[in-house]
């Protein structure tokens, strides 16, 4: 009890962004979804709209965050109950104390649709930055230690040759403090999903010299995770929830990513994630942006445990988390097919 | 040196404060004003020190201010204006640096009115630590310093207790006695008026009207012994401001 | 001092002392609390018991990791700052930004809270514009700041002063506003020029106001400090609780606040010396 009430204490404190906070126990069939506004948490909200989480006996309400740090913290301690991330450090930080755990797989890279992409600023490409090789030297943007971003820039430096140390990253905290800074030219590079990298490279400022894809195979950009306490007390809930966020997966690829849809229905599903994502824009203006460079997420929740694997190694490499961490603690594969 | 003061009329937006003021201040003269509260005494004392400006009317100097005299028309404020950041000697010496006066010609002057004042032992000292008495007493060692032609006293010791009062009183009549100058000193108390004043101007109540001016002839330095010889002055000027002020006091009454 | 002694003739006999009839008792004294006696030794005793406490509760589990890491553990992390050098480094990085950011922050909002405090023409014209642009969050202009200072030093040390400016130009014309119109009033009666009246009354009389402004503005200093260095640090105090909080490293985030906290503290005190050494007229 006590604990609860410190960990409850410590969500507030710690997940600055919480807009809606719920009990800590949810009740049996309600269950707390983290949102971030993009469209790769379009499968939760997919499965809302369509009743697939009903059918699982699930009723989903969903708690918005303006960044995955919070997320993670909320559902640590039992303010949220799912939620979609990239593996950061301070994912592998909470599973190491035993808080969260990893039970599926969401957004993956795969070759055969676009995936995220190299920017470089104007100036840096008349510079002579053309291709990923010519990073070394290079300012290079992330938003935090150990976040997706870093580990991009890393593998681009150890496949193309150079040392790591030879890319200067420049830590702005924000993606629109990246934004800002890769189209004032105050840094050179950065990686990003498609769809953002669609309306940068539109614009005079910014350039595309080359896909993530090439670097890091079949990465597994994001995970499902819950608390440990869900995972532990009460799986059975977790597998409904996967049941019903599948289904919205499904939804989500055949309208978006494979476009077999009708697109009546497609338009229908596009509505429904406007409900959560480009809120700011009348639905005509987000319509075109939501469907622009949409990214597979896996079947089923598939997760791609090598992918896994080798961004822990990365992290480690870093010193980005302690070095007992391993992907046991982290993940727990008894929800879904690894591969 | 001589003021005089002419016709003068004030009005404060719609308040008409002061009407018609006219009286001449001689040389080495200590004019006394008196008058009910807000019949404008203070500020006819801020017209004569050039704080001011009437809205019709003048005040004008005769003849040239005794060589030496730093600043002519001299203020000693009622909640005595030191600052409280300047020991003693300091707040003395504000008044004469920016006439160029530094050093030992600074400190000579800060000595001799430190002296005048009784002031000496508290040269060091800062505001907070004198009492209301000494703080007066800082305040005209200042005026002193600047050696004035004029000293514009605005109720220059009601902040102080009587026995205060009455100490200062006699260190002003010294003080004059040593060195005739002139003053303009507005109080509400007739004791003080007929112990200092050489005329006492009475005011009426607002809009201020000149009621009367009593001259008394009774040399300063004498008055003290002789105050039995006052008290039909004072009463007769005390006759004078019953009226004013208690029609002053119905005015204010009807405001509230 | 009843009627009939004061007319009794005056004679040096001595008074004779009042004979307390039985029963009396002395009046009951209700004069006690609300002041405040000097006890030096209750802060860090308060604060070390607190620590204690929480050590206590951390060791037994009573706090959960998640929640609060123990003081030992922030303290390890502090260690490890000092053993890699790495503390000078930050310290050095985040001093330099406050430093050059607080003090021109500071002389320019005195000079301009004095020309508002000072002139009508500067007031009409600045102080609708202070009054717009003080609430504006600083961090909201992050990605502007990007732009116009670059990611250097510049939009860093820009943060603070912009952030410490406002407050100081608002204290500073409230000082001058406040300065007794008596003692300039004064100032002017003895032919006083203008400069020496804003030299030695005016600036002196605002500077209580001044110096309680500075308090608040080092505050906010420290506290935009995390804002600034979240744009392109590599070092110094907000990177690493940055960091520390990106990576959910609990220890050296606390590490990192606390020396934020004992920063505060040090500058506090220079300012409560310097209030003692410039303010010792105050009663
Ligand atoms: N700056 C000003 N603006 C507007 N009205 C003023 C101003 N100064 C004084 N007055 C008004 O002028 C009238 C005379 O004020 P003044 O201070 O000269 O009176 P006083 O005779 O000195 O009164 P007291 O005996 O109480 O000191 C009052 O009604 C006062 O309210
Ligand atoms: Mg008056």
């Amino acid at each position: 009890m006590t604990s609860t009430i410190i960990h409850s204490l410590a969500a507030i404190t710690l997940a600055s962004g919480v807009a809606l906070t719920a009990p800590a126990n949810a009740q049996e069939d309600t269950v707390q979804i983290g949102l971030l506004s993009l469209t790769s948490h379009a499968p939760s909200i997919i499965a809302e709209a369509k009743g697939y989480f009903e059918e699982e006996g699930i009723t989903a309400e969903f708690v918005s965050f303006q960044a995955a740090q919070p997320m993670a913290v909320a559902i640590a301690s039992g303010d949220v109950d799912f939620g979609v991330t990239a593996i950061t450090g301070g994912l592998i930080s909470l599973a190491e104390r035993g808080a969260v755990k990893v039970i599926g797989g969401a957004l993956q890279e795969t070759p055969e649709i676009e995936g995220q992409k190299i920017l470089v600023s104007r100036q840096a490409h008349e510079d002579g930055v053309t291709t990923p090789a010519d990073l070394a030297g290079r300012r290079f943007g992330i938003t935090t230690a150990g976040s997706s971003f870093h580990y991009m820039a890393h593998k681009i430096a150890d496949a193309e040759g150079f040392d790591r140390s030879e890319l200067s990253l420049v830590t702005l905290n924000s993606v629109p403090a990246v934004i800002a800074s890769l189209r004032s030219g105050q840094i050179d590079a950065w990686s990003i999903v498609p769809n953002i990298a669609g309306g940068l490279t539109r614009g005079e400022d910014v350039v595309e010299i080359g896909v993530i894809a090439d670097y890091v195979e079949d990465y597994q950009v994001t995970t499902v995770f819950t608390s440990t306490d869900i995972v532990e007390n009460n799986p059975e809930l977790a597998e409904r929830f996967l049941a019903g966020f599948s289904k919205g997966v499904a939804d989500y690829n055949a309208a978006l990513v494979d476009k077999t849809m009708s697109e009546e229905e497609t338009a229908e599903i596009v509505a429904m994630i406007h409900e959560y994502v480009y809120t700011d824009r009348p639905l005509e203006d987000a319509d075109p942006a939501i469907r622009a460079g949409a990214m597979r997420i896996n079947e089923n929740a598939r997760l791609n445990l090598g992918s896994v694997e080798d961004q822990m190694e990365w992290f480690k490499s870093e010193d980005l988390v302690p070095a007992e961490a391993t992907v046991e603690n982290l993940v727990d594969t008894s929800f879904v097919e690894t591969f | 040196m001589e003021l005089m003061i002419e016709n003068v009329s004030h009005h404060y937006g719609e308040t008409h404060v002061l009407e018609d003021i006219s009286f001449t201040l001689k040389d080495g003269e200590i004019i006394c004003i008196i008058g009910p509260s807000g019949c404008g005494k203070s500020t006819l004392l801020r017209f004569i020190g050039g704080l001011e400006q009437p809205t019709s009317g003048q005040v004008l100097i005769a003849g040239e201010a005794p060589s030496g005299s730093l600043n002519p028309l001299t203020y000693i404020f009622q909640d005595f204006a030191l600052l409280p950041w300047r020991t003693v000697e300091g707040n003395v010496s504000l008044v004469l640096e920016d006439h160029g006066i530094h050093g030992s010609r600074a400190n000579a002057i800060i000595n001799d009115v430190l002296a005048r004042t009784k002031l000496a032992d508290f040269r060091k000292a800062l505001p907070r630590q004198l009492s209301g008495g000494m703080k007066q007493r800082v305040a005209i060692a200042r005026a002193l310093a600047v050696n004035p032609a004029v000293m514009l006293m605005d109720e220059p010791l009601s902040a102080l207790d009587s026995q205060t009062r009455e100490l200062l009183l006699d260190d002003l009549v010294e003080l004059w006695s040593r060195e005739k100058f002139s003053a303009c000193y507005v109080t509400h108390n007739l004791a003080e008026a007929v112990r200092l004043g050489h005329k006492i101007v009475v005011l009426s109540r607002r809009p201020g009207r000149v009621r009367q001016i009593v001259e008394i002839d009774m040399p300063l330095g004498e008055r003290f012994e002789r105050m039995g010889e006052l008290e039909e002055t004072q009463r007769h000027l005390w006759n004078l401001m019953r009226e004013e002020a208690r029609a002053a006091d119905m005015e204010l009454a009807d405001v509230a | 001092m009843s009627l009939d002694t004061t007319h009794a003739p005056v004679t040096s006999a001595a008074v004779p002392r009042p004979v307390a009839p039985s029963g009396a008792r002395p009046v009951p004294f209700r004069g006690g609390g609300f002041r405040h006696k000097p006890l030096g030794f209750v802060g860090p005793l308060v604060f070390v018991a607190l620590i204690a406490l929480w050590e206590l509760g951390s060791r037994t589990g009573f706090i959960s990791p998640i929640a609060l890491p123990a003081p030992s553990e922030a303290f390890a992390a502090f260690m490890d700052l000092v053993q890699t050098g790495m503390l000078w480094t930050h310290l050095e990085a985040s001093l330099y930004r406050l430093v050059v950011g607080w003090t021109f922050g500071s002389l320019l909002g005195v000079s301009v809270g004095l020309a508002i405090g000072l002139f009508s023409f500067v007031r009409a014209g600045f102080l609708p514009l202070v009054s717009a642009l003080f609430p504006i969050p600083k961090i909201a202009l992050l990605p502007l700041f990007i732009v116009w200072f670059g990611i250097g030093e510049g939009s860093k040390v820009a943060t603070i002063l912009f952030g410490t400016f406002f407050p100081t130009v608002i204290a500073t014309y409230g000082g001058v506003d406040n300065v007794d119109r008596n003692l300039i009033r004064m100032g002017q009666s003895f032919g006083l020029s203008w400069l020496s009246i804003v030299r030695k009354i005016i600036i002196p009389g605002a500077l209580p106001a001044i110096l309680s402004g500075f308090r608040i503005s080092a505050s906010i200093a420290i506290v935009l400090l995390v804002a600034a260095e979240m744009i392109g640090a590599e070092f110094g105090i907000g990177a690493y609780i940055l960091m520390a909080g990106a990576l959910f490293a609990t220890d050296q985030l606390i590490c990192g606040v606390a020396m934020l906290s004992i920063l505060g503290l040090t500058i506090s005190f220079f300012i409560g010396k310097a209030e003692k050494y410039f303010l010792n007229w105050r009663t």
